[in-house]
């Protein structure tokens, strides 16, 4: 019996097709029904607490602790604590303007008509500009707000997006120097490298935040902020340095001495030849690394920030609204999943448009 | 500038070469005159690539001293970055940047090193892609090119810096065999019209056509040294009589 190609299989009618796909065997069929039969009552029994049994108005509190249904009430009468924190109450309009700057400014430098060095840099000048002068105020006739009341998806897209670039910039730097002629340079940068890499994202947080205030000068040591995020970027280089040494290894020899042989000098292999397969070769990794960074940027509540995941934990931390602690981090985790899940498509989509130089 | 005029295209004296206790050249002295065809020939191992290597310093060596066009290769980071200006490099495995297009591949290092602006660059490299007879590939990809197509690319490449002196490492030893031929004739044209060229290759019928000496290498020493005729039909050293033996054997 032949077996049809996949291409051949999409052409044929449809029920042929769920027929030859999942029905094929006897052991097929088994599977396909009770993976079937499961996800189907997975799905209901969240739809039935996501919605049918779900309450959303606020005055319907008493009625959803009765309920077996998600109380979504909850997040009606508290969305404001989840998405902006501690953030005065007046001028949160400020913060959800400032979220809306970084992620516009995210979705245009992810779009390749941006990408040269002096767009990219304008671009994210403007951006930072425009956040810190709505979050901050203090000029414009804005209220200042200090940056120990920031809080929610503000502190959360802010702390991110200022970890990635400045973390990546330096992470190219440690990679170069970690790949430097010289053996004491190189031996110097690895040995660094991987002691920041052998500490807990955490320790490095709270070292930056809570100990380097103690050894250093007090002009040196700017709010807490965003010395966390100075730390943080340093911990992110350190991780992307390797990926993106690893990029530069797989390169083949010749590359390099192409370049050579044509006069080009370090600054211009490294610009023109080096970096940017290197980057190629290790674009999944770096997805990764970013998406993991989004996640960790709620570790900074330890030390005391109000990150969304904190301000989700303070929406439901009233006696009031205590027992709704799960419709709280379920939207809390839906909002996370959007950013997280956009990064990997985008990355996806990155992938395949330059895989076409490739073949 | 009159003494410059005089200079050989390449001169070297005494050179050695080491791979950490590996005494990968010995003894080398070579001058190529300009205009000057020179084909290397070897067993495996013996030096060849080494050699060419190190006369625009892709490789170092440790005594001994090479001159390209009258500059001195020496530490002095402007010497090394003039001769590899004057100096085009061919590779057996081409080395073309996957990433750009094959026009990008030719404009970059005229843009960047020589400070041509890019209409003339283009220009220029449309005219060096029109003598390796392929204009019409000039916005595709490497990646979407035959084996003999890149190599032709690699050289127009080259070429589009205006070198003084063309080095090419086994050209053809990576082509299937009926992509030998169509880079042969891009070689033999190019010497034709009095490039420099120092040649590492097997292809003894480009020697015999086009090389004014034929060097024998083995175990990093130059055998022996004669013109075409000389050196295939009555070769001095043993080595050079089997190594003929076993090249025009087949
Ligand atoms: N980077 C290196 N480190 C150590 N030894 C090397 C290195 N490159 C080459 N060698 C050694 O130097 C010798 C000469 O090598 P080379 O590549 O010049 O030979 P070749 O004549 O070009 O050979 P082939 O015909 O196989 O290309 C060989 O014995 C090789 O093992
Ligand atoms: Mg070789």
């Amino acid at each position: 019996m032949s077996v049809p190609s996949p291409a051949e299989i999409s052409r044929q009618p449809f029920p042929k097709l769920l027929k030859d796909r999942y029905f094929a065997t006897r052991i097929d069929t088994i599977v396909t029904v009770t993976f079937g039969l499961l996800t189907l009552w997975l799905l209901w029994s969240f739809f039935e607490w996501a919605v049918l049994h779900a309450y959303v108005d606020p005055e319907d509190r008493d009625a959803c602790v009765q309920s077996e249904g998600a109380c979504w009430a909850v997040i009606t009468a508290r969305w404001r604590i989840v998405l902006f924190g501690l953030y005065p109450f007046e001028e949160q309009w400020r913060s959800a303007l400032a979220c809306l700057a970084i992620v516009l400014t995210t979705i245009l430098s992810c779009l390749p008509s941006f990408w040269t060095a002096l767009r990219l840099s304008l671009l994210w000048i403007v951006g930072f500009a425009a956040f810190y002068i709505l979050m901050r105020g203090g000029i414009l006739g804005l209220a200042p707000v200090s940056e120990r009341d920031w809080g929610g998806l503000a502190l959360t897209l802010f702390i991110f997006a200022a970890v990635v670039l400045i973390g990546m910039p330096l992470s190219i730097v440690f990679a170069l120097l970690r790949r430097s002629n010289l053996p004491w340079i190189s031996r110097t940068m690895g040995l660094v490298i991987d002691t920041i890499r052998s500490l807990p994202l955490l320790t490095i947080m709270f070292a930056f935040a809570v100990v380097i205030p103690f050894a250093t000068p007090d002009w040196m040591n700017g709010q807490q902020l965003y010395r966390v995020i100075v730390g943080y970027a340093i911990f992110f280089a350190c991780y992307q340095a390797e990926i993106i040494r690893g990029g530069i290894q797989s390169l083949p020899a010749g590359q390099e001495e192409a370049a050579k042989a044509l006069g080009l000098g370090y600054w211009q292999r490294v610009g023109y030849i080096i970096l940017p397969q290197a980057f190629r070769n290790a674009l999944p990794p770096t997805i990764n690394q970013v998406v993991i960074t989004f996640k960790e940027t709620s570790l900074v509540t330890i030390i005391g920030f109000f990150d969304i995941l904190a301000s989700g934990r303070a929406a439901s931390g009233t006696g009031e609204w205590s027992f709704a602690t799960i419709e709280v981090y379920v939207f809390v985790a839906f909002i996370f999943f959007v950013f997280v899940f956009s990064l990997s498509r985008y990355g996806a989509y990155l992938e395949r448009r330059l895989g076409v130089g490739t073949r | 500038m009159e003494a410059a005029m005089q200079d050989p295209a390449i001169r070297i004296t005494g050179m050695n070469k080491f791979y950490g206790q590996f005494h990968a050249l010995q003894d080398i002295d070579l001058k190529v005159e300009r205009g000057e065809k020179i084909v290397i020939c070897g067993p495996s191992g013996s030096g060849k690539s080494t050699l060419i290597r190190c006369i625009n310093r892709l490789e170092e060596h440790q005594s001994g001293t090479i001159e390209v066009m009258g500059t001195s290769l020496d530490d002095n980071v402007d010497h090394i970055d003039e001769i590899r200006r004057e100096a085009g490099m061919v590779f057996q495995n081409f080395n073309l940047f996957p990433h750009m297009s094959v026009l990008d591949n030719c404009t970059l290092a005229p843009v960047l090193v020589r400070k041509t602006p890019r209409a003339e660059a283009e220009e220029t490299a449309m005219r060096y892609l029109e003598r390796v007879k392929i204009p019409e590939q000039a916005h595709k990809f490497p990646g979407e090119l035959s084996g003999g197509q890149q190599q032709r690319v690699a050289i127009a490449r080259a070429l589009c810096m205006n070198p003084e002196i063309m080095l090419f490492d086994e050209p053809t030893s990576a082509l299937d065999p009926e992509m030998i031929s169509e880079v042969l004739e891009v070689m033999v044209g190019l010497a034709k019209e009095g490039m420099t060229m120092v040649c590492v290759t097997h292809e003894m019928g480009f020697a015999r056509q086009v090389a004014d000496r034929v060097i024998f290498m083995a175990d990093g020493r130059i055998v022996e040294e004669a013109p075409p005729e000389n050196f295939f039909n009555n070769p001095q050293n043993e080595r050079t009589k089997t190594f003929i033996g076993q090249v025009m054997g087949h």
